[in-house]
């Protein structure tokens, strides 16, 4: 799974924000702030990936023990779902 | 062609109807080489007034040209706040809102309260905002929404505030730069190309590192703009 393309991912002000860009916007209009580890997440969706990786690649980024990271990954993969961010 | 210099821009622009042709009046200039150029033919015209029927050529070439001009202007590390923009002392106060919510009654209120010499409408709908030489500015263009409301001239951004209506009391708080973006975004043309996008995060990025952005809560009093003018004053 990866992020869909037509999202773009910023910094602005402090703020880590994405907003739809090309087709996304004709879907989306709105703009979604994301804490410092759902932007360092997806950074990590911007290429193919699973959970397993994504939870690998947080333990090493951050002093975090595993089963927290793959509940606080699935909580946030489960969220960019239900808002229709993710591809096959 | 008529040359315009608008936010310091130059403007080659083609325009025939009375509204562009009043508007654009102040802005006339003189350059060798435009930094934009504006063209849009009678065919044009004529299939946005087919897609707009509520529109006379004259509004859809008014609406167009700016469209245009602040779709260019993203290319300059500018863009376009839906607002009125009311200068004070040497800065730039926009208000921006919704149509309908009150931006224009609000810094009309300004214009009476601190006397129409003090208080100048730069922009009552539509005005520039640009980052040049790392400075801030807001600027008056022709393309002032319903009003001919605007002035040719740059000020430095004192602030930026959101109004909304409120009918008890007059309020004010500032907001993070995270509260004001969905809000900023909501009041211009959202580009679609990606690199447009970046370049508008871009200045949006400096704008909120550098300048204060309210919330307001207000009526039609010189108690909203006593209230306002207080919280957000930069001198």
């Amino acid at each position: 799974m990866k992020v869909k393309k037509d999202y773009l991912l910023r910094n602005v002000a402090g703020s880590n924000i994405v907003v739809p860009v090309g087709e996304g916007s004709l879907d989306f209009s709105g703009v979604i702030t994301l804490n410092e580890v759902g932007a360092f997440l997806w950074e990590n969706l911007k290429e193919d990936t699973d959970l397993d990786s994504l939870v690998k690649t947080l333990c090493s980024e951050y002093d975090v023990d595993e089963a927290t990271a793959k509940a606080d990954v699935t909580e946030f993969l489960n969220k960019l779902k239900g808002a229709d961010l993710l591809e096959d | 062609m008529y040359k315009l210099k608008v936010a310091e821009l130059n403007l080659e622009i083609e325009y025939k109807y009375p509204t562009m042709i009043k508007q654009a009046e102040a802005y006339k200039a003189d350059f060798e080489r435009p930094n934009i150029r504006i063209e849009i033919t009678d065919e044009n015209l004529a299939l946005m007034q087919r897609e707009n029927p509520h529109l006379s050529l004259d509004d859809v070439e008014y609406i167009f040209t700016g469209g245009a001009f602040y779709e260019a202007l993203l290319e300059f590390k500018g863009f376009m706040l839906h607002s009125s923009g009311v200068c004070v002392d040497g800065y730039a106060y926009l208000f921006s809102a919704d149509p309908g919510t009150g931006k224009s009654t609000h810094t009309g209120l300004w214009q009476q309260y601190f006397g129409e010499d003090r208080a100048l409408i730069i922009n009552d709908d539509k005005p520039a905002i640009r980052l040049v030489d790392d400075k801030l500015y807001a600027y008056g263009t022709p393309w002032s929404g319903k009003t001919d409301k605007n002035l040719n001239m740059r000020v430095p951004v004192g602030a930026i505030v959101f109004i909304e209506r409120s009918a008890d009391k007059n309020w004010v708080r500032e907001i993070t730069p995270k509260e004001a973006i969905p809000l900023i975004l909501g009041q211009t043309v959202r580009p679609t190309e990606s690199d447009k996008m970046e370049k508008l995060l871009d200045v949006l990025d400096t704008l909120l590192r550098r300048v204060r952005v309210f919330r307001l809560g207000c009526d039609m009093s010189f108690d909203a703009v006593k209230t306002s003018y207080e919280a957000i004053r930069v001198v």
